[in-house]
C-alpha cells in the first residue's frame, strides 16, 4: 500500500493545539478597527434632511414627517455603512456590536426612534412650542405696560 | 486586424451599416466599434463577422425596451489571438408590433442562451431558434408579461410585493 502523501502533515497536526476559538466560553474573536456592527443613531443630532433614506439601498429607514426625523428597522440592514458616509451631521455611526440575534424580528433591539420614542417626542416639541408662545405673549406684555 | 481596420471593412460590407469608433481614457484607455445593422441584414453581418475571425469570441446579448422598438446589442471580442483584441458592440432593433429577430444561433451557437433570456424578458421572438423554452422565469410566470418592458406588457402593480417596513405597518393598522 502506497503510504498517503498528507500523512506526515496529519500525524504532526495530532500533536498540536486545535486552534479554535471555543465561543461562548471563550470572548468572540476582536473586531478589527473600522468593523461595521450595529447602526446607532443620535436623535438629538438628527436634521431630518433624508438623505440617509436616499442612499440606503436596503429600506431600513423611513422618515417621520411629524418631528422632521428618521425612523430604523436594522432587520434589514446590509452593514454598507452608506448612510453614515452621508450623514452631514454625524448622527449616525457604526459600533462594535454583532450578537444581534433574536427570536422577534420587530425586537427592540433592531430598531431606532419608534413607537413610544416618538410620541413622547411630539409631546416634547409641543411643550416647547407652547413655552415659546406664552414667553412672547410675556414680552408683549411687557413692552405694552411700559408704553 | 485593429479596430480601425475592421470599422472600414465593415463599412464597405454594410453601407447602411452605423459605424462608430468610441474612445475612453480612464481608467482603462480602450476603444470600442458600435456598429447599428437593420435586423433584415444582421444575420448576414454575424455570419460575416464570423468568416472575418472564425474565433470571435461572443459574450453577451443586452436588450432593452426602446419604446418605440426592442433593441439588442451583442457583444463580441475579435481577434483576441492577435494580442489587443477588437471589442464590438453591434446591435439591431425590432418594432414592438412586430417583435421579431434572426436567431445566430447557428452562426454562433453560444448565443442561445441570451436569446431564450431575452424572449422572455422582453418578448422579442426570435426566429429559427432551436430551443424556445424559458430559461430563468418560472414556470407558472403569465403569458405576455415581460419583465423588463417598460409598458402596459411589464409587471403589473398587483404583482410587487414589499414586505414592509415595521413603522408604516403599525400606522396603517391603526388607521
Ligand atoms: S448601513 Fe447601509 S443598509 Fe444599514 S441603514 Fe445604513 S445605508 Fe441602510
Ligand atoms: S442623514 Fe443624518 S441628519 Fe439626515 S435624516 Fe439621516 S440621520 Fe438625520
Amino acid at each position: 500500500m502506497r503510504v498517503p502523501p498528507t500523512l506526515s502533515t496529519v500525524l504532526g497536526n495530532l500533536f498540536k493545539k486545535p486552534a479554535t476559538n471555543p465561543f461562548p466560553k471563550s470572548d468572540p474573536v476582536p473586531v478589527p478597527e473600522g468593523f461595521r456592527g450595529k447602526l446607532v443613531y443620535d436623535v438629538e443630532k438628527c436634521v431630518g434632511c433624508r438623505l440617509c433614506i436616499t442612499v440606503c439601498p436596503a429600506g431600513v429607514i423611513e422618515y417621520v414627517p411629524e418631528v422632521r426625523k428618521v425612523t430604523f428597522w436594522l432587520g434589514r440592514c446590509t452593514f454598507c455603512a452608506q448612510c453614515v458616509d452621508v450623514c452631514p451631521v454625524n448622527a449616525l455611526s457604526m459600533s462594535d456590536e454583532f450578537l444581534l440575534a433574536t427570536a422577534d424580528k420587530y425586537d427592540d433591539n433592531l430598531r431606532w426612534f419608534h413607537g413610544e420614542e416618538i410620541e413622547e417626542f411630539k409631546r416634547k416639541l409641543e411643550e416647547k412650542k407652547k413655552a415659546r408662545e406664552s414667553f412672547k405673549k410675556e414680552a408683549r406684555k411687557a413692552v405694552e405696560s411700559e408704553g | 486586424m485593429n479596430v480601425d481596420e475592421f470599422a472600414k471593412v465593415f463599412g464597405e460590407r454594410f453601407p447602411d451599416a452605423e459605424v462608430r469608433i468610441s474612445e475612453n481614457k480612464q481608467p482603462h484607455p480602450r476603444r470600442r466599434v458600435w456598429v447599428t445593422v437593420g435586423r433584415d441584414r444582421f444575420h448576414e453581418a454575424m455570419a460575416f463577422i464570423k468568416e472575418l475571425d472564425p474565433t470571435a469570441q461572443f459574450s453577451i446579448i443586452i436588450a432593452r425596451d426602446a419604446g418605440e422598438t426592442l433593441e439588442a446589442k451583442y457583444h463580441l471580442e475579435l481577434f483576441w489571438e492577435d494580442g489587443e483584441s477588437v471589442s464590438l458592440i453591434i446591435g439591431t432593433s425590432a418594432p414592438k408590433e412586430n417583435p421579431t429577430l434572426p436567431t445566430v444561433t447557428d452562426v454562433f451557437p453560444s448565443a442561445l442562451a441570451y436569446e431564450r433570456e431575452v424572449q422572455e424578458f422582453l418578448g422579442i421572438r426570435y426566429e429559427g431558434i432551436p430551443d424556445p423554452r424559458r430559461l430563468f422565469l418560472p414556470d407558472d410566470w403569465p403569458e405576455g408579461v415581460y419583465p423588463l418592458r417598460l409598458d402596459d406588457t411589464g409587471i403589473k402593480p398587483e404583482m410587487v410585493k414589499n414586505a414592509g417596513h415595521p413603522y408604516s405597518l403599525k400606522k396603517e393598522g391603526e388607521r
